[in-house]
């Protein structure tokens, strides 16, 4: 396996009385993609929410490069590299398409307080935000109010929302969650496209097997806020705990 | 924020609007002259008549307009409930009758201090901002300036501001050549002027990167975070631009009134600052000032016809209004235009056989 990029150390979220997160220590390996799955209420969500600095753990420790970045606010991540999209699909609603993604790309830049020009005059954004826009479809919707897309086309919009900024690395909660089947290759494909060939770190979080066992380079497997197994797809496949716990009878749906 | 188009439209296009009602502003008081058989230069010269009075009222819908129009940068853009805005506007008020009479400073020292003070109450109510949310930032916004509505009529300090009276007297210590009796022409193009400025410059603001982070904020707080956005510090230079705005409003409304009542700084003047945006339309900035004009005159006219029962009528008329036109004047037409060129489109899509 490659050096740690991103590592956690006995993450603990408790919410209430439930251990949503229990004792994690995973490594997520730089240029990998690496799933995490699990069924519902496992604590995937919450454990991305640990390492975006969403939520702060209530024991345990996450590691940037080397970096205790458990109390790092969150508004700070993205500025390391790390960028974050939601499952439930968390937008701008009113402003334009194009203007949730220009906003996302001048978060980095370091132009945010210039108030004497317009926004509009910053090529180095809107052109980022055109190209991105490109890349996920989106094109020739900029200029429609973001609640005024499908869903299928609002998780798109999530998911240029974190690609414009270009980080490192990409945290992606079920970005696939609720479009129509025949949208999740292109979308896949998409996801692929970005991480391979570049050094992009992805850690992915998807209820889709196929998707899974195809384009993983790890998976860990949580249930009920542990970790359940972890492995390449082939491990995970052969391994009989997870099947028996969880995967047996989605798998056998899967390719191979 | 739209994408750049290739061809900018002309200076004239892009400000016809704004120079057609700044020049009526200026012809404005030569008008009720010329009705009044009055010629310019005894309009100019202010020696009083109808032009004179006129001219005083407008004034006074300029310096609430400016008042409502800082509002609506915190509430309708930035989206910070405060109803702390009064202090905003009374510090300025009362901030510049003392300085004016009891320190005996020149207007310009004046104008300095009154500066200084705005931006230090913005950082007094920065300094809850990370704490309190929502409706509790405007619950303990109210507090901080129901505390100050205390203090200026503490007999304590009455020989400052007039007690439960009102500071009087200040405007007349303003030069005579910018006075608002000697040459009411003259300050009322400087308050128009004042306004006009403080309109381009946030509006400029709005369509800045600063303002797109300021409209993320208000839109969906956690995600501007998420992008990577500290919006502490993006509410807190609304707070110092807004209060700059609403302080300098103050100092115009001592500058122009005999006498400064507690009124400007009860809960009742912010609530005046809502009704003048909500009637105008949120987060449009040209809303604000419009719901000044029409808060303003109103009350001016209702009272003069039906005295006593004027009140009511002008409540009202608020419900009603905001019943029929909940997104203000400016707002539903913004929407009606939207619809208008959505349906443009579909049209064309049907004639071209293109989209749709
Ligand atoms: N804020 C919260 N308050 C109460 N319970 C919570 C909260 N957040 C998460 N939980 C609980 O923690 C557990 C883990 O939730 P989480 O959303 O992380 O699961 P998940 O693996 O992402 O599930 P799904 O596949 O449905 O998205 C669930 O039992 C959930 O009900
Ligand atoms: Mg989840």
């Amino acid at each position: 396996m490659t050096e740690a990029l991103l590592r956690t150390e006995n993450l603990t979220k408790e919410v209430g009385a439930l251990v949503a997160v229990d004792d994690v220590s995973i490594s997520i390996g730089a240029g990998t993609l690496h799933s995490v799955i699990g069924p519902n209420g496992a604590g995937k969500t919450t454990l991305l929410n640990l390492l975006s600095g969403t939520l702060k753990p209530t024991e345990g420790r996450v590691y940037y490069k080397g970096d205790d970045i458990t109390r790092v606010p969150v508004y700070d991540m993205i500025h390391r590299g790390i960028g974050r999209s939601f499952q439930i699909t968390n937008i701008f609603p009113f402003l334009t398409v194009f203007e949730n993604v220009r906003l996302a790309a001048q978060a980095t830049g370091s132009d945010n307080f210039k108030f004497w020009r317009t926004a509009a005059s910053f090529p180095d954004y809107t052109t980022r935000a055109r190209s991105v826009l490109e890349d996920v479809g989106l094109a020739d919707e900029s200029l429609i109010p973001a609640n005024a897309l499908p869903h299928g086309d609002q998780r798109k919009l999530e998911l240029a929302m974190i690609l414009a900024p270009n980080p490192d690395v990409l945290l992606l909660d079920e970005p696939t969650a609720g479009m129509a089947s025949e949208q999740v290759p292109e979308l896949v494909d998409l996801i692929s496209r970005i991480q391979a060939g570049t050094d992009k770190t992805v850690v992915l979080v998807e209820h889709n097997m196929n998707v899974v066992m195809n384009a993983s380079d790890r998976i860990t497997v949580m249930n009920h806020g542990s970790v359940l197994a972890e492995g390449s797809p082939s491990d995970i496949a052969a391994n009989e705990v997870v099947q028996e716990a969880y995967l047996g009878s989605l798998y056998e749906e899967g390719p191979e | 924020m739209t994408e750049a188009s290739p061809k900018r439209p002309n200076f004239l296009t892009r400000h016809g609007m704004l120079i057609f009602v700044v020049t009526l502003a200026i012809l404005f008081p030569f008008i009720v002259g010329l009705i009044e058989g009055q010629s310019p230069a005894t309009v100019i010269a202010s020696e009083g008549g109808n032009s004179k009075f006129l001219m005083g009222l407008a004034v006074e819908v300029f310096i609430l307009a400016l008042f409502a129009l800082s509002y609506d940068v915190l509430l309708g853009i930035t989206g910070l409930l405060s109803f702390g805005h009064q202090m905003f506007f009374a510090v300025g008020a009362y901030g510049s009758g003392i300085m004016l009479k009891s320190l005996g400073w020149s207007l310009p020292l004046t104008l300095l201090g009154i500066l200084v003070l705005a931006i230090l109450q913005a950082l007094l109510f920065g300094v809850v901002l990370p704490r309190v949310h929502g409706i509790t930032f405007a619950l303990v916004t109210l507090g901080i300036a129901s505390m100050f509505w205390i203090v200026i009529q503490s007999p304590d300090v009455g020989d400052w501001t007039g007690g439960d009276v009102g500071l009087q007297g200040a405007s007349s210590l303003v030069p005579a050549w910018i006075n608002t009796n000697d040459h009411r022409f003259r300050f009322y193009l400087m308050a128009l002027a004042v306004l006009v400025l403080f309109y381009l410059v946030f509006r400029r603001i709005v369509s800045s990167p600063t303002g797109a982070v300021m409209v993320a904020n208000r839109e969906n707080q956690d995600r501007a975070l998420m992008l990577g956005y500290n919006t502490l510090w993006f509410k807190m230079f609304a707070l110092v631009i807004t209060s700059i705005a609403a302080a300098i409003a103050g100092m115009l409304w001592t500058m122009h009134q005999p006498i400064v009542t507690p009124t400007v700084a009860g809960l009742g003047w912010v609530v005046a600052a809502l009704l003048m945006v909500l009637m105008g339309g949120i987060g449009t900035l040209t809303g604000a000032i419009i719901g000044a004009a029409m808060f303003r005159l109103l009350s001016f006219y209702l009272e003069r016809w039906f005295g006593g029962g004027a009140s009511l009528m002008l409540g009202v008329t608020y419900v009603l209004l905001v019943l029929f036109l909940p997104y203000g004047i400016v707002g539903t037409w913004r929407l009606k235009q939207a619809r208008v060129s959505e349906g443009r489109k579909r049209l064309v899509a049907l004639v071209t056989g293109k989209g749709g």
